[in-house]
């Protein structure tokens, strides 16, 4: 297996000289955009929801990039994502509401995250605190992934406070629930107004996060059809936040519509203009998920080998997104989008 | 519209018999969990078969009822099932769309009435897991918006083919909380402003919770269960479970709410219960991933589509 490495940048240094927030042209290339801001170590969300505008080629690049100890927040999240991350060892931490492990027809959702649970392999799992891979299929030496579970607005009431710059979010759900037992971050007091229970999670405030935004200007304005998912507090909460656009459009186009700015440029600090971005999901009023690729993917990551056989032929042996287009071919993907044009079409 | 009973009386042995090979247990789960919301009010639908019994109902019982799917599409008429609550589906000709925590704001303050929701495990007080079975080592799906819903939504209807499995003294995990250990004011103390789960719908019956215990009881059946197959029932639950001294007996699922089912759900990913007999499962087992794959598959999905947009418009 070969891990591609990046050419010499300094991205760290570049990060820190100059305030990508304040540029008037923030576009860049997807391997750019990774390599600038996500550094070992950080911690990071994807926006969008189940199987509809999660920007999956991102996760092919960090994949590429070999990225390390790196933390991943999401509500009901880009699963095969993920479990391409958990397959390469390169996750400590998963804060999660939904992972999609149970499949219809016992084929697992995240065969790389089971894998850990039961056979240590990359690595073992910690879920809701406790070790969960037996102790004798443990290596030493090697951390495990820890799980750690959380409902999905507990996730959104998360990045909302980080969002806001407060400690801490206030809700009702999981009350008398075991989520707070095994979930040690979760409070429960007895709130200071009605002395009764309430469930407070703290903020979290991501080093990036990667949205897929169906219109950008270079200035970085994002505007978003369909659901919106969490990406508005996705990106107040993060500390970078990269657009990933279908379409790069001039100012001129943003403020025919400005009601669909979810995301202002202020809060951007890169736009990588790569149409199909999404795939294998979905992206409103461009083109549907790909279930069939879903499907024979998931079949062929069932094993460890045929994991790590999918990862050389799909993710090393490709040199970026575009390529990945090429291999899936692009009558396929032509017919993708007809079918979403069928039922929803950005207008203009 | 509301619940649909008959009475055995008025059906032979054998029209009963045949009427039992008739339907898909998935059939009627949606079917019957169709006619669990009244119209005009605000139903919050999961995916697959806890989206399909909202869409029956919002197609055949309950045409001004607001169905609302979590990633944040409000007041859409159903086009297709959903299988994931972000489905293009759900946005199109929808009433609004949002943001998935504006949707369980509104949860919160109290405007979603009903929800939709699948579950792995229950106990007695419908108490709910979804997390891990035995231990750590058997990750389920997790809550997703589950434990919020069970928390703040007016009442939540489960769905779920019947399965003993499923049926425990008391749930591995807790991810969802039903009515506690059963005290009355068990949801009350835990400061819970939903009204917990209300009924739980079946392919072997519909159950409900006793007002006073909160216990989980045998309330309808469908025409062709018979007392044999109650004691059937009976034997896969753990408990002594209770059955109602007046058991209803449920309508089979109406034409009207199959037709409904069948374009809701096309390819049969929900409803045919063989995976290899569905459309996917037949590309996949002749490994046809090509171009002609890709059409087969979506054609199916397309023309469904056309033909619930010609109903809704």
């Amino acid at each position: 297996m070969v891990i591609q490495g990046l050419e010499t940048i300094d991205y760290e240094k570049r990060a820190k000289d100059s305030d990508y927030k304040k540029r008037l042209n923030k576009v860049m290339t997807e391997k750019e955009a990774v390599g600038t801001f996500l550094h070992d170590g950080n911690s990071f969300c994807m926006g969008g929801f189940v199987m509809w505008r999660q920007p999956q080629s991102i996760m092919r690049e960090i994949a590429r990039q070999g990225k390390k100890n790196l933390s991943i927040i999401d509500e009901s999240g880009d699963f095969e994502g993920i479990d391409l991350l958990v397959e390469l060892g390169m996750l400590d931490r998963i804060d999660i509401a939904y992972s999609l492990t149970r499949q219809v027809g016992g084929i697992s959702g995240t065969p790389a995250l089971e894998r850990g649970l039961k056979e240590g392999i990359p690595r073992p799992v910690e879920a809701g605190g406790v070790m969960a891979t037996p102790k004798e299929k443990i290596e030493s030496g090697v951390p495990p992934v820890k799980i750690v579970d959380w409902t999905n607005f507990e996730i959104s009431l998360r990045l909302m406070a980080g969002a806001l710059n407060v400690p801490f979010m206030p809700c009702r759900s999981s009350l008398g629930a075991d989520i707070p037992k095994y979930t040690k971050d979760i409070k429960v007091i007895d709130d200071p107004y009605e002395n009764k229970p309430l469930l407070l999670v703290p903020a979290y405030k991501p080093d990036v996060a990667f949205i897929s935004v169906q219109r950008a200007d270079r200035r970085g304005n994002g505007q978003i059809w369909g659901f919106r998912g969490t990406d508005y507090w996705k990106a107040r909460a993060a500390k970078h936040v990269v657009l990933i656009t279908e379409e790069l459009v001039p100012t001129e186009k943003i403020y025919e519509n400005p009601g669909l700015t979810t995301i202002p440029a202020y809060c951007t600090d890169a736009v990588v203009h790569l149409p199909f971005n999404c795939l294998p999901t979905g992206c409103y009023g461009y083109y549907i998920g790909d279930l069939l690729c879903f499907v024979s993917l998931l079949l062929q990551r069932q094993s460890r080998d045929g994991a790590l056989e999918w990862i050389d032929e799909w993710v090393y042996g490709l040199k970026d997104h575009f390529e990945y287009c090429n291999k899936l071919g692009w009558e396929k993907i032509d017919r993708l989008a007809k079918s979403e044009h069928k039922l929803n079409r950005i207008p203009g | 519209m509301g619940h649909l009973y008959t009475t055995r009386e008025q059906f032979t042995p054998e029209q009963l018999k045949e009427m039992k090979g008739k339907y898909t247990p998935p059939e009627l789960v949606c079917c019957a969990g169709s006619r669990e919301v009244e119209d005009r009010e605000v139903v919050f639908v999961g995916i697959g078969i806890s989206d399909l019994a909202g869409a029956i109902a919002k197609l055949v019982h309950t045409p001004n009822a607001i169905l609302v799917a979590e990633a944040g599409y409000i007041g859409f008429p159903s086009v297709a099932v959903l299988v994931s609550p972000a489905d293009n589906s759900a946005g199109a000709m929808a009433m609004c769309h949002q943001s998935l925590p504006e949707v369980f704001i509104d949860q919160q303050s109290g405007f979603i009435d009903a929800a939709y929701l699948g579950f792995a495990q229950m106990d007695k007080y419908g108490n709910v897991n979804v997390s891990y079975i035995t231990g750590p080592q058997i990750r389920m799906n997790g809550s997703g918006g589950g434990g919020d819903i069970a928390s703040s939504a007016g009442r939540v209807v489960y769905t779920a083919e019947f399965n003993p499995r499923q049926w425990v003294e008391k749930v591995d995990y807790m991810t969802e909380t039903g009515f506690a250990d059963g005290s009355p004011d068990a949801r009350k103390k835990a400061n819970l402003v939903g009204g917990g789960p209300s009924s739980v719908v079946t392919d072997r019956g519909v159950f409900r919770f006793d007002p006073g215990t909160h216990e989980l009881f045998l309330a309808e059946v469908f025409p062709w269960q018979d007392e044999e197959d109650i004691e059937d029932v009976k034997k896969g639950i753990p408990w002594d479970l209770k059955v109602a001294d007046e058991l209803k007996v449920l309508e089979p699922p109406t034409e009207r709410e199959l037709w409904a089912l069948r374009l809701m759900d096309p390819t049969g990913q929900y409803t045919i219960a063989n995976i290899m007999d569905r459309p996917l499962g037949k590309i996949i087992m002749e490994g046809k991933f090509n171009l002609e794959g890709y059409n087969t598959f979506l054609e199916l999905s397309d023309r469904a589509i056309r033909e619930v947009l010609d109903f809704v418009t």
